[in-house]
């Protein structure tokens, strides 16, 4: 008797697996996917919740803002912007199955800015975005590994990689600080290991060397290193880490009354989120960085000005960080490459627009951008800068220098790179 | 035993059939379903029947996954192998953990799987064979081209995982109706009372913690190979406890729950994203709704249904045969 | 030797916090036999309530105060609405032993959704109530400040008054007698079910302080608490779950212990060895370091 009740609720079990999987068919194909006549469809993945995401968890919201904008201004050639955001904790797991959703059921034409180099690297493999042909714009990660062409066609990487970030600051710490003792924190993954190939091709050998492991920075791990870094008696410090990982360091080191000379990677030097995490001004005051991008105090830049704006009237008037720049920095390149590839929208075509116009769009970068047929490559080079007491990075001695370089064993050279002129009220007009 | 298999032909046919006329999106969700519906048996097993409750899924997932990886990358051997190697090695370690933790009760062997579910996965960055943070390909390839050109990837992952899950179950369900079954829900119901009776009682544990691990350890690599990669970010502490959620939402001790189960996990996410646009267009709505709606959900079922629904529904029918 | 010296003092200070939330997780255990996977999410919402009180008045002793009151009202309310309930359905079949592990981190989940939802992810701090600088010995500074010291005074204040109250008082004679012998203590008229309440309350009033405490020292999010509930829960058990002086050693122990694999090994070993402490004690000493010889086996 027990048996034969077990046997129903099997077949119930089967019946509502089979039903479960049974709810749509799929559409009738037509022209171009995610693309109307009134609307095109974006998709992106980046954490909105979960350890990985403050200050990430801005980008998307920052990059809509924009995109409404332009919306309200005519959109592009008629068709206005819907982006899609997705959560995925910063998972890959999540980003696969979520990408999935947005490619198979929101059926968006291109994604754009996805975060994470282990999510994006199992997004592009799992679901065949070179093979399919999906356009994957302007992704939100500095792994070197993306620019190559034959296994990420599709894939248009936007900032410098870290590779060139380490080897241009290698280059900037022989300059300035040569015969000092040195120290680098770096995450131990693809992100700090890409700095630390880049470093031994720039042939700079650091005294003291802490690796951490991502998830597990918190002041007490900082204090760890401190003493460390006390220990050796290191003069310049390097790291190369996240915000959560650069806040905890600085906090503490201040503390303890250790102030070597800071440089701080392009990623966890965010001041409004390190200002957030308790570091106090004063420590940061001084402290050096990297940037390809103006910061995002200095309002007589052009592109931040309008940035701002567009932050007070679209975006809830949120702080206006370095996350919100690199969205609405993003969310402007969209637009070109959209513009660029004609009324006539397609994945190839807009694929094709990038890589022959790309590298002439205007941006807030103040590096130069190569993507052309042969590079997929974004922006490569960085400027040098030193935090004021109010968190902004302002220009050493001599104004803001650029210096670029490559992904492989080129030199480090000084750019005369001047970036396009904004287009009249930050609404790309180009064709 | 027979009609088991003819149960279980049948339903891959059906399968099959119904693969064929959804979508891509079901297609792969389905592949996602079959991942889930293994992982989900070896907590039946575990829990459901032996007793133990682990929160470590996540890890002998990761375990199998990795095994899964590096045999097909550094050996280039045929996909199947690299299945087998995942149950070997999750089997390995499963045996190493429950001779040293089967015999701890209820909540010690909850929190220790726990802390092993945020240590294990961390090792990844300690070695570089593991590829650290950004985890290593597991790449099974494409379809083969006798399929047809028609034949999409997204299949190609459904096919397999749903052949692994089934030829899985059906071994799952082969023992849990032997011997070994009934000594493991004899145990769980009273281990004295068990152990009066000449069962070993540590040496069943220590078994279903080998066998349940093996199986999680071939669901972490059926998991590798959806998303087609292993990285520690892969089995987090939110896979081990959306799989538990999901063991109980099925019934903790049911093995057909588990297809119930594995549909609801999939299911859920899809159900919540809907609930929460209606709600309004916040993002802070959007974002968190699902978190909430999967622990109310949970919370409930655990107080209401512990047993799953499958035990209400007996005790319902009991109390009408008694009148 | 100056480093040894340094490791062992972060290692006490991390620890202290440590033993703040493993004395919440025994708390717990003595008085419901539950291990209340919750605890974090608790200690966490109570110090989002006591963060907006403090930046709000920007005096960090009065969001303390809140944060202990409503860490503790959070406390009963969890087991006056939600674990008696529980207790009432979920006794019989094979989830009864599972249920309450569950259960409890639904209620995890719960907790962090709905903070989520209401303050979103932003990482916040709370300004410390003292400095954060450390003492400086002749023309070294150590990486101990006073914040350290008040973390590790405030522990032994708790650790103090609890034991008052559990050893001079009516209340703390009950709640002994409830957790040791329920059936008997009910027969000698004490209300167990009250008392277990009580207990919980107190064990949510030491999470809060446990979550500000860490809060003016890193920073506070909706996971922020997370890994502090695994090694408070493998401290406890090295402390043997069942003493309350037990999981305070415990946690001093483990975190000196992983401080050192911290500064002499590597960050990616942290966690894995916490893991290894845990199955070593119990493969060792089962009973925990100064446990009784019961009740861990099944």
């Amino acid at each position: 008797m027990i048996g034969k009740n077990r046997r129903k609720r099997t077949w119930f079990a089967a019946a509502v697996l089979a039903a479960g999987s049974l709810v749509a068919t799929s559409l009738p194909a037509h022209a171009e996917t995610g693309v109307s006549a009134s609307e095109i469809k974006l998709g992106i993945t980046l954490p909105l919740t979960g350890a990985a995401s403050p200050g990430y968890n801005k980008v998307g919201d920052a990059m809509n803002a924009y995109f409404k904008y332009v919306n309200d201004n005519g959109g592009v050639y008629g068709r206005k912007i819907t982006l899609i955001q997705k959560n995925d904790e910063y998972s890959p797991t999540l980003a696969v199955a979520k990408t999935n959703e947005l490619i198979l059921k929101d059926k968006v034409f291109a994604l754009v800015g996805s975060l994470g180099t282990a999510n994006h690297k199992a997004v592009a493999k799992s679901v065949g975005l070179q093979r399919r042909g999906i356009p994957d714009l302007f992704i939100n990660t500095g792994f070197s590994g993306f620019a190559d062409k034959k296994v990420y066609g599709t894939t248009f990487p936007l900032f410098p990689s870290y590779y060139m970030e380490a080897k241009i600051m290698a280059e900037f710490i022989k300059d300035n600080y040569a015969g000092k003792t040195l120290g680098l924190v770096y995450q131990n993954d693809d992100f700090g290991s890409d700095a630390v190939k880049g470093f031994a091709q720039a042939g700079l050998k650091f005294d003291v060397t802490i690796p951490y492991t991502s998830g597990t920075q918190s002041a007490s791990t900082a204090q760890t290193w401190v003493s460390q870094l006390a220990a050796g008696k290191a003069q310049v410090v390097v790291m190369f880490g996240v915000t959560s990982a650069t806040g905890p360091l600085l906090a503490v080191a201040a503390a303890a009354k250790y102030a070597p000379q800071w440089i701080l990677g392009s990623v966890g030097g965010d001041a409004t989120t390190l200002r957030a995490l308790g570091v106090p001004a004063a420590v940061l005051t001084g402290a050096q960085g990297a940037s390809f991008l103006p910061s995002p105090g200095d309002t007589s830049d052009e592109y931040v000005k309008l940035f701002q704006e567009v932050n007070a009237k679209y975006n809830n008037n949120v702080a206006f960080d370095n996350n919100v720049l690199v969205g609405m920095n993003t969310a402007m390149l969209t637009v070109q490459a959209l513009r660029a590839a004609g009324q006539n929208l397609t994945r190839r075509g807009l694929i094709r627009a990038i890589q022959s116009k790309g590298s002439k769009f205007a941006s807030a970068g103040l590096a130069p951008l190569n993507w052309s047929s042969s590079s997929q490559v974004g922006y490569n080079g960085y400027w040098f800068g030193q935090y004021d007491s109010a968190g902004n990075m302002k220009p050493l001695s001599g104004g803001v220098v650029v210096y670029t370089t490559d992904n492989a064993k080129g030199a480090v050279v000084k750019s005369n790179y001047k970036r396009p002129a904004m287009p009249a009220k930050g609404l790309p007009n180009n064709s | 035993m027979r009609k088991r298999l003819l149960f279980f032909i049948l339903l891959g046919w059906v399968l099959l059939i119904v693969g064929d006329r959804v979508d891509e999106l079901r297609v792969y969700q389905g592949a996602q379903i079959s991942m889930y519906a293994i992982a989900l048996s070896s907590i039946v097993l575990l829990t459901g029947y032996s007793g133990q409750v682990s929160l470590g899924n996540g890890a002998m997932m990761a375990v199998g996954g990795y095994a899964a990886a590096l045999t097909l990358n550094n050996l280039q051997t045929p996909i199947w192998f690299a299945f087998l190697m995942s149950i070997l090695a999750s089997a390995i370690f499963g045996a190493l953990l429950g001779a040293s933790a089967a015999r701890l009760s209820g909540p010690y062997l909850a929190g220790t799987t726990l802390a092993l579910a945020v240590g294990l996965p961390a090792l990844a960055n300690q070695f570089g064979f593991l590829g650290g943070e950004q985890g290593i390909l597991f790449d099974v390839g494409f379809p083969p081209e006798r399929f047809g050109e028609e034949f999409s990837q997204y299949k190609w992952f459904f096919w397999i995982a749903t052949f692994i899950a089934l030829i899985s179950l059906f071994i799952t369900s082969n023992i849990l109706h032997s011997r070994f079954g009934r000594t493991w829900r004899a145990i769980r119901g009273n281990s004295l009372a068990a152990e009066l009776a000449g069962v070993h009682s540590a040496r069943m544990k220590v078994l279903a913690f080998t066998i349940s691990s093996a199986i999680a350890g071939l669901a972490g690599a059926v998991l590798a190979m959806t998303i087609s990669l292993v990285s520690p970010g892969a089995y987090t502490l939110s896979l081990s406890f959306a799989l538990v959620t999901g063991a109980v939402l099925a019934g903790i001790s049911s093995l057909p729950g588990v297809m119930l189960g594995a549909v609801i996990l999939v299911a859920i996410p899809e159900f919540a994203d809907v609930v929460a646009h209606r709600l309004g267009d916040s993002e802070k709505v959007i974002t968190h709704l699902p978190g909430l709606i999967v622990s109310v959900l949970l919370i409930l079922s655990v107080i209401f249904t512990p047993n799953g629904p499958g035990e209400n529904l007996r005790k319902h029918r009991k109390k009408k045969s008694a009148h | 030797m100056q480093k040894v010296i340094e490791t062992v003092l972060i290692g006490l200070s991390t620890g202290s916090i440590y033993a703040l939330m493993s004395l919440a997780i025994v708390l717990v255990w003595r008085s419901t036999r539950v291990v209340n996977f919750a605890q974090a999410g608790q200690a966490m919402l109570s110090t989002y309530i006591g963060y907006e009180i403090a930046t709000r008045s920007e005096v960090f002793w009065l969001g303390l105060v809140f944060a202990i009151a409503a860490g503790a009202l959070i406390g009963a309310g969890v087991d006056y609405f939600f674990m008696r309930v529980l207790f009432k359905h979920a006794t019989t079949g094979p989830a009864a032993v599972v249920a309450p592990v569950i259960a409890t981190l639904g209620l995890l989940g719960l907790i962090r959704s709905a903070v989520g939802l209401i303050w979103g992810g932003d990482l916040r701090s709370i300004p410390a109530p003292v400095s954060r600088d450390g003492y400086t010995i002749g023309d070294t500074t150590l990486p101990f400040s006073p914040l350290n010291t008040l973390i590790i005074v405030s522990v032994c204040l708790v650790l103090i008054a609890i034991s008052i109250l559990f050893t001079r008082t009516n209340l703390g004679l009950a709640l002994r007698a409830s957790a040791y012998a329920p059936e008997i203590a009910q027969l000698a008229g004490i209300k167990t079910a009250q008392t277990r309440t009580i207990g919980w309350a107190i064990a949510g009033g030491v999470g809060g302080i446990a979550g500000m405490l860490i809060t003016s020292y890193n920073f506070l999010s909706p996971n922020s608490l997370d890994l502090l509930l695994v090694f408070g829960f493998i401290a406890a058990v090295i402390g043997g779950l069942e003493s309350m002086v037990g999981s305070v050693v415990g946690a001093l122990i483990l975190g000196v212990g992983l401080t050192f694999i911290l500064n002499y090994v590597g960050t990616s070993l942290t966690f894995i060895s916490g893991f290894l402490v845990l199955i070593v004690v119990l493969l060792v000493k089962p009973e925990g370091i100064l446990g009784s010889r019961k009740g861990r086996r099944a």
